[in-house]
C-alpha cells in the first residue's frame, strides 16, 4: 500500500489550490470585473474535487464539486457574481480548510457539510429564477457516483516507497540547535588553548572541529528558516474580515514575502502582527466619511513591509490613517497617574512609547475587533519576547509606523567580548557599528571626535550601576545607533568600556523570572570555561538610563 | 517486447504521478509529462509518443484545444481525454477534437488499462 504518497502529494495540491481560492476571491471582491480570476478559481475547485474523489474523501468531493457548479455558472454568466456569493465561497472555504486539515491529521471527516451545500444551492435557486429558461447544468447520473472506485484500490501493493521530504517535530530541530550551542561553548574552551599550544596537529583539530560545527549550524538553522510569506498569506483575508466589521475599506499591500525567519520567531510573530494590523484598521484608517473630508482616499492603505538589515529582519507596517495623537496620549497618561513633570517634559519620539504602557490606548470607541484592551503593550511584550524590538513613527492626520526589528534566527548570536572592570558582558555585533580604542585624553567634555562629528560618551560601567572603571590610558569605545532623545539629534553615540575581547557566537539562554527583570541584560550565555555571562540589551541602555547617568566626563 | 509511450498531461502533479504509477505497471513507457495543454503540444511533437492522455481542465491551454492542435500535427498517434465525473457532455466536443477515447476521473487501475488496451495499437518495432 502506497497511498502516503498520494496522499502527502494531495495536501500539497490541495493546500496550494486553497491559497489560491482564497486569492481569486478576494480579488473578485475588489473587481468583480476580473474575468481570468473566475477561470482560475474554477479550476482551483475542479482540481480539489478531482483528487478528492481520487482519494475517497466524500465530504471534500461534494463541497468542492457544489462550489465548482455554481463557479462554472458564474462563468457561463447564468448568474452574475455578487458580494453574497462571494461571501459564501469565503465561508464554504472555511469549511474546505477545516477539512483539509483533518486529512492532514488523519481525523475522520465529519464536518458537517450540509449547512454549507444548502448555501450554495440557495443561492442556485435566486439565479434559477432570475436567469429563467437557461439551460440547467448537466446532472451526475446516479450510476455513475456508485461507479466511482476508490483510489486505494488502484494504488494497491506497488513498490514500497518512502517519500524524500519528511515531517519532522519542530522540537527535534530546538533540541539540536541547543546540542549545537553547547558544541560551541566547547570549542570556545578549545581556541584559548590552540594559541597557547606549539601542536600543529592540536591546531588543526581544533579548526576542523569549528568548521564542522559552523556546518552543522548552518544547517540546522536553514532547515528551520521559513519565508515570511507564509505567515503574511491569511492576512488578506483577516484584514477582510476587520474591514467588514467595522465598515472601512483597505488595501492591503505586502512586500518582502521572500524574506525568511526561524520558525520559531515567525510562529510568534504572528499574534502581535495581527495586533499591529488590527490596531490599524480599527484605529489607524478612518471612517470613509472621515477619509473623505480630510482629503484622503475612501480606501485607506495598510503596508506590511519585510526586509533585511544586517543579521536581523525588520517588518513595517504602516497605515495611511489618521496617526497619533502625542497631546492626547500625554494627557492620558497623566490622567493615569504619571508625573506631570515627567510627561510634559518628554520629547514626541518618547511620548509616543507610552501608548506601550497599559491601559493607554486612546481609541474613542471600543470595538468588536480589538476592543480597547488589546494594547500595545501586550504587542511590545511579545516582539520583545522572540528577542525583537519596537518603534514607533507617527504623523498626526498622516498616518503610523510600527516597525519591528527581530533576530532571524533564535539562540546563537554573534557577540563580542567586552569587559569592565573584572566584569565580563557580551555586546550584540548587530548593534555595534564601530569600534574604537581611544586613549584619555581623546575624550573631552564626555564627546568624542570621530572624523569630524562629535560623538557622546556614556560610560558603560556607570550605566549598569557597577563599580567606576580602573583609570586606564585607553578605554574602547563601542559607537551604537543613538536613540537616546535625550543626547539631541546626534545619530552615534559611543559606551566606553575597558576593553573588548573576541567576537564570538553565543548561544543565548533567555533569562528566567525573577532574572528576566534585570535592567539592562536581555539573555545569558555560558563562557568556554563555564562562566556566564550577560548578553546586553543595548537598546534599553541607550534607550533611557535608570541611573541618572550624566556623560562620563573624565 | 517494445513497450508503448505514452505523454502525459495533467496540471495536477497528484495525477501525474498516479497515472504514471499505473502505466507503468500496465507496461507502458511514460516519455513525458506536461502540465498544461500548451506544454502537452510541445511534447506531442518533440517526443512523438504512441498514445497522449489529456485532462480537459488545464490552465494556459484547456485539453480540448490541445487536443484539436495536436491531431491537426498529423502524427500516428492516439489522443485520450481524461475528465472528472459530471463533464459528460464534454466527450462528444473531446471526440470531435480528435480523441478517441476518454477516462472518467477518479482513475484506477482497471479504468485506465482498459481504455488504453482498446484502442488497438499493435506492440510494435518502432
Amino acid at each position: 500500500m502506497d497511498t502516503s504518497k498520494y496522499k502527502a502529494l494531495y495536501l500539497q495540491e490541495t493546500n496550494e489550490h486553497i491559497s489560491g481560492i482564497e486569492k481569486g476571491l478576494l480579488t473578485l471582491e475588489k473587481d468583480p470585473a476580473e474575468g481570468g480570476a473566475i477561470d482560475n478559481l474554477f479550476r482551483h475547485y475542479h482540481s480539489i474535487k478531482g483528487m478528492s474523489a481520487s482519494m475517497g474523501y466524500d465530504p471534500l468531493t461534494k463541497l468542492a464539486h457544489a462550489q465548482e457548479d455554481l463557479l462554472d455558472k458564474v462563468r457561463s454568466k447564468k448568474i452574475a457574481l455578487s458580494p453574497p456569493i462571494i461571501s459564501t465561497l469565503l465561508e464554504c472555504l472555511d469549511s474546505l480548510k477545516e477539512l483539509v486539515k483533518k486529512v492532514e491529521e488523519d481525523s475522520p471527516l465529519d464536518t458537517d457539510i450540509n449547512p454549507f451545500l444548502k448555501m450554495l444551492a440557495s443561492i442556485s435557486e435566486v439565479r434559477i429564477e432570475n436567469a429563467a429558461g437557461a439551460a440547467t447544468a448537466p446532472r451526475v447520473s446516479p450510476q455513475r457516483e456508485t461507479a466511482v472506485i476508490n483510489v486505494k484500490e488502484a494504488f494497491t501493493a506497488n513498490e514500497l516507497k518512502i517519500s524524500n521530504v519528511m515531517k519532522v517535530d519542530g522540537k527535534v530541530f530546538d533540541d539540536l540547535l541547543t546540542t549545537v550551542g553547547d558544541l560551541f561553548m566547547v570549542l570556545s574552551a578549545f581556541k584559548p588553548m590552540t594559541h597557547a599550544s606549539r601542536s600543529i596537529e592540536f591546531k588543526d583539530g581544533v579548526h576542523m572541529l569549528g568548521k564542522a560545527i559552523n556546518t552543522i549550524h548552518k544547517n540546522i538553522l536553514s532547515a528551520r528558516m521559513l519565508p515570511i510569506g507564509d505567515l503574511t498569506q491569511s492576512l488578506p483575508r483577516i484584514v477582510r474580515d476587520i474591514c467588514k466589521a467595522s465598515g472601512k475599506e483597505v488595501d492591503l499591500k505586502i512586500e518582502g514575502t521572500e524574506i525568511s525567519l526561524d520558525r520559531s520567531i515567525l510562529e510568534n510573530l504572528g499574534s502581535p502582527l495581527v495586533h499591529i494590523i488590527r490596531n490599524a484598521v480599527d484605529h489607524g484608517i478612518e471612517p470613509i466619511s472621515e477619509r473623505n473630508s480630510a482629503g484622503k482616499l475612501s480606501v485607506g492603505t495598510i503596508k506590511v513591509k519585510a526586509s533585511i538589515k544586517r543579521d536581523r529582519a525588520i517588518v513595517e507596517i504602516s497605515d495611511d490613517g489618521r496617526g497619533i495623537d502625542i497631546e492626547k496620549i500625554k494627557k492620558k497618561a497623566i490622567a493615569k497617574g504619571l508625573s506631570g513633570d515627567r510627561v510634559l517634559a518628554m520629547s514626541d519620539k518618547e511620548a509616543i512609547k507610552l501608548i506601550c504602557l497599559p491601559g493607554l490606548s486612546t481609541a474613542e470607541t471600543v470595538t468588536d475587533t480589538s476592543g480597547r484592551g488589546v494594547g500595545m503593550d501586550i504587542v511590545k511584550e511579545l516582539v520583545e519576547g522572540i528577542g525583537g524590538s519596537l518603534e514607533i513613527e507617527s504623523t498626526l492626520g498622516k498616518g503610523t509606523k510600527i516597525i519591528l526589528e527581530l533576530p532571524r534566527t533564535t539562540s546563537i548570536t554573534k557577540a563580542l567580548v567586552v569587559s569592565i572592570g573584572y566584569e565580563q558582558f557580551l555586546v550584540p555585533i548587530s548593534k555595534i557599528e564601530k569600534v574604537k580604542e581611544v586613549k584619555t585624553s581623546d575624550i573631552s567634555g564626555g564627546v568624542l571626535e570621530l572624523n569630524g562629528t562629535e560623538i557622546p560618551i556614556i560610560s558603560l560601567g556607570k550605566t549598569l550601576g557597577l563599580e567606576d572603571s580602573f583609570d586606564r590610558d585607553t578605554y574602547t569605545i563601542l559607537i551604537v545607533e543613538n536613540t537616546r532623545p535625550a543626547l539631541g539629534d546626534k545619530k552615534l553615540l559611543g559606551l566606553k568600556v575597558d576593553d573588548f575581547g573576541d567576537e564570538i557566537d553565543a548561544y543565548i539562554k533567555p533569562l528566567v523570572p525573577p532574572m528576566s527583570r534585570l535592567w539592562g541584560v536581555s539573555g545569558i550565555a555560558l563562557m568556554g570555561d563555564g562562566k556566564p555571562v550577560f548578553l546586553l540589551d543595548i537598546a534599553q541602555i541607550v534607550s533611557k538610563s535608570p541611573h541618572n547617568n550624566t556623560l562620563a566626563a573624565k | 517486447m517494445e513497450s508503448k509511450r505514452v505523454l502525459i498531461a495533467d496540471d495536477a502533479a497528484f495525477f501525474r504521478v498516479a497515472l504514471r504509477d499505473i502505466l507503468k505497471k500496465g507496461g507502458y513507457e511514460v516519455v513525458g509529462e506536461a502540465t498544461n495543454g500548451a506544454e502537452a503540444l510541445e511534447q506531442a511533437a518533440a517526443l512523438r509518443p504512441d498514445i497522449v492522455i489529456l485532462d480537459v481542465v488545464m490552465p494556459v491551454k484547456n485539453g480540448l484545444e490541445a487536443a484539436r492542435e495536436i491531431s491537426q500535427l498529423k502524427l500516428p498517434l492516439k489522443i485520450v481525454m481524461c475528465t472528472s465525473l459530471g463533464y459528460e457532455p464534454i466527450v462528444e466536443e473531446a471526440i470531435k477534437s480528435g480523441a478517441c477515447a476518454y477516462i472518467i476521473k477518479p482513475l484506477s487501475e482497471t479504468k485506465v488499462l482498459n481504455t488504453l488496451g482498446s484502442l488497438g495499437i499493435v506492440k510494435s518495432q518502432p
